[in-house]
């Protein structure tokens, strides 16, 4: 048998289960359509992506298929789990997205960014701000206006990118994110000063994805699942126009700007431009993550975005793994469940959950991570598995 | 009757000297690490945060008021030798964001102790001066006891810190091991030793900095004490010049003075906003300080 028979056989044989399974094990029609569209997508994607000629000469293609596949399975995942699980993962994917932008930003052009809690701010207040004057606009371009909201603000505080070097644009960065609460409180007949602001129409499920539920499910349950197939949706599309630009020409360029900038230059890169379009493009992503949030939560509050979450965001990319895309999941993931790991850890050695050093921990273990990561494998999660895996490979040859 | 003296602009420029001296002193150290390791300490806030937490947490137990603060200068020197010595020191050669990542998760943790040990809520300390403003003609002058002893402390830490680097023997070693380490090192500056020094300047220099901020009635002591002081005085360093000592001191000064405008005239949200176009603009018009001679980038 060819590789290529192989594949397809496999894929046909799990299409089979899963039909088989639908059909026999969903109580109703509908269920056991669901079951097949998904199966159908998942199978079909996965072919093509898989396809030898397709992943060597088509790479754009294959990422796609990928993306399609991990999309299909979470959206379908999501369907079954409970609404707080649903909510944890929105949010994680999120900041995933926040992560993937500042992976990018330090894996293209070697700098770091102390503000992007401040720019995920931006967007969540875009998307609250919009939707309070002009209710009627669809969900998909108060997004894409956030996105450009957060990419303005980010050329505006990029601008001086262009020529700082070392940790000045980490200082700066800073600056916007310990200012950011007065920027807000500034503007608070816009923002809602301290209370901040309600979307006026909560996001509700379409017809179609109730008629999949029993008649008696509560709307919580099918608004929380829609909105998360949004989320989920949107980190993938996001995660794939990541992938491609870090493979693209253009991404080729930021690496050979961060592994040495004289060099670079000498090939014909133009380092202010690229080192500015680095940072908008972080910006532009942390406020995507940030307009998420704002729907997912159907509200927004300035307490959220203060200096303390670009500091979280910053331990948690490097814990994942600064630089790669992988890092990104992986932060997002460990973002999502820290805080049900710590209450996790403080029920288990019986301290006082209200005490100062459980309501402590998640900074003790943080900081303490970011700390050991940097000194010992700078590269993080993502990385440390990557290095495992050439390892093996060695040993095997 | 308004006399000069008490006008709105004289309590203003008297403010903002005050705040500006406090700028100009987190600046300062940030310049001492900068020049001494390369290393921009974003813990430069939280380490003398808890330096102070543990000399003038004594006065609970009835220590005086000025051995509270030596224990708090000494505990100071500790946290700056050790930290060079344990963290900073694996990180010399490494990629530039390395230290940044490390110092960044050096605050997450300093603040999370100070506060699991001392909790958040914030203690008050006691000034060692009055803090009401000296009256004339029944009108404040915008200038208390207490603000003219951080005046004056803050110009004699300064003072004393130029007087080291630019008279004495240890001075100009600590400045030779900075520039040229390898020369240096082999002329017989201890350099390693020169670098821990360095990093205990500037966190004893935080430490002063620290004490002054928190024996200010409204704040008081709190584990987040200096993040916003600390922006400020990155602020003035950046602007002045991470290089350049006097350019540091000098811009938190202006920095200051000129914020006290702002809040005054316009209002005290503005304060950080204007702070940031400030930056903004500075690192546009000159990346490496307003107050520096420009200097090559070695390739």
């Amino acid at each position: 048998m060819t590789p290529l028979a192989r594949r397809g056989a496999a894929a046909l044989g799990a299409f089979a289960v899963a039909v088989v399974l639908a059909v026999f094990l969903a109580p109703r029609a509908s269920d056991a359509a669901a079951v097949v569209v998904v199966a159908v997508v998942a199978t079909a994607a996965g072919f093509v992506g898989s396809l030898p000629r397709v992943r060597a000469e088509r790479p754009a293609l294959a990422r796609a298929m990928l993306t399609v596949v991990l999309v299909d399975v979470v959206v379908f995942a999501t369907a079954f789990l409970s609404v707080p699980t649903d909510f944890n993962l929105a949010t994680g994917a999120g900041m995933a997205i926040v992560l993937l932008g500042l992976s990018f930003l330090t894996g293209a052009s070697g700098q770091i960014s102390i503000g992007n809690g401040a720019f995920m701010g931006v967007g969540a207040f875009a998307t609250a701000i919009w939707a309070n004057h002009h209710a009627t606009t669809p969900i998909v371009v108060t997004l894409l206006i956030s996105v450009a909201v957060g990419a303005l603000f980010g050329l505006l505080l990029g601008l001086p990118a262009t020529r700082l070097r070392g940790p000045y644009l980490a200082g700066m960065t800073l600056a916007f994110a310990v200012a950011f609460p007065a920027i807000l409180s500034s503007f608070s007949s816009w923002t809602g000063g301290d209370s901040g602001l309600q979307l006026p129409n909560s996001a509700t499920a379409p017809h179609w994805l109730v008629s999949l539920f029993h008649a008696g499910t509560p709307t919580l349950t099918t608004d929380t699942l829609w909105l998360t197939d949004v989320i989920m949706v949107a980190t993938g599309v996001a995660f794939f126009f990541m992938a491609n630009l870090f493979a693209s020409r253009t991404g080729r360029a930021m690496r050979l700007v961060r592994d040495n900038d004289v060099a670079a230059e000498l090939v014909g890169v133009a380092l202010p431009r690229t080192r500015v379009i680095a940072f908008v493009i972080s910006a532009a992503y942390a406020a995507l993550g940030g307009a998420l949030w704002t729907l997912l939560n159907n509200s927004v509050s300035p307490a959220t975005y203060g200096f303390a979450l670009s500091i979280t965001i910053l331990a948690v990319i490097v814990i994942g793994g600064i630089g790669t895309i992988s890092g990104a999941l992986i932060g997002g993931v460990v973002y999502a469940y820290s805080t049900n790991v710590i209450a996790w850890f403080v029920a288990q050695t019986g301290l006082n959950p209200q005490g100062n050093l459980a309501s402590q921990l998640n900074g003790i273990i943080f900081g303490a991570l970011l700390i050991v990561t940097m000194m010992f494998s700078p590269l993080g999660i993502a990385g440390t598995v990557r290095h495992l895996r050439q390892r093996r490979a060695l040993a095997r040859e | 009757m308004d006399s000069f003296l008490t006008s709105r602009i004289v309590s203003d420029i008297l403010g903002g000297l005050t705040n500006g001296a406090i700028y100009g002193l987190v600046a300062l150290s940030l310049v001492l690490v900068w020049r001494a390791t390369r290393v921009l300490n974003f813990a430069q806030g939280a380490m003398p945060m808890f330096a102070t937490y543990l000399g003038m947490g004594l006065l609970s137990y009835h220590w005086p008021y000025w051995v509270c603060v030596g224990v708090s200068l000494v505990a100071a020197f500790a946290i700056g030798a050790l930290t060079e010595r344990v963290l900073v020191r694996p990180l010399y050669g490494k990629p530039e964001i390395n230290p940044i990542v490390v110092m960044v998760g050096y605050l997450i943790i300093l603040e999370a102790f100070a506060a699991a040990i001392w909790s958040t809520t914030p203690r008050s300390l006691p000034a060692p001066f009055s803090p009401i403003d000296w009256q004339l003609g029944g009108q404040p002058v915008g200038l208390s006891p207490f603000s003219l002893f951080e005046i004056v402390t803050a110009l004699v830490v300064m003072g004393a810190i130029v007087t080291l680097f630019r008279f004495t023997r240890l001075g100009l070693q600590l400045r030779a091991s900075a520039l040229a380490p390898e020369v240096s090192r082999l002329l017989g500056v201890r350099v390693g030793r020169m670098l821990t020094l360095g990093w205990m300047l500037s966190t004893a220099v935080g430490a002063v900095t620290a004490i002054l901020v928190a024996s200010n009635f409204f704040t008081g002591l709190t584990p987040q004490l200096m993040d916003g002081i600390f922006a400020f005085g990155f602020i003035a360093a950046a602007v002045g010049g991470l290089d350049s000592p006097v350019g540091a001191v000098t811009s938190g000064i202006v920095l200051g003075v000129i914020l006290q405008f702002v809040g005054d005239y316009l209002n005290s949200n503005a304060i950080i906003l204007v702070a940031l176009v400030i930056l903004i603009v500075s690192l546009m018009v000159r990346p490496s300080g307003l107050l520096t001679r420009s200097a090559t980038r070695r390739v």
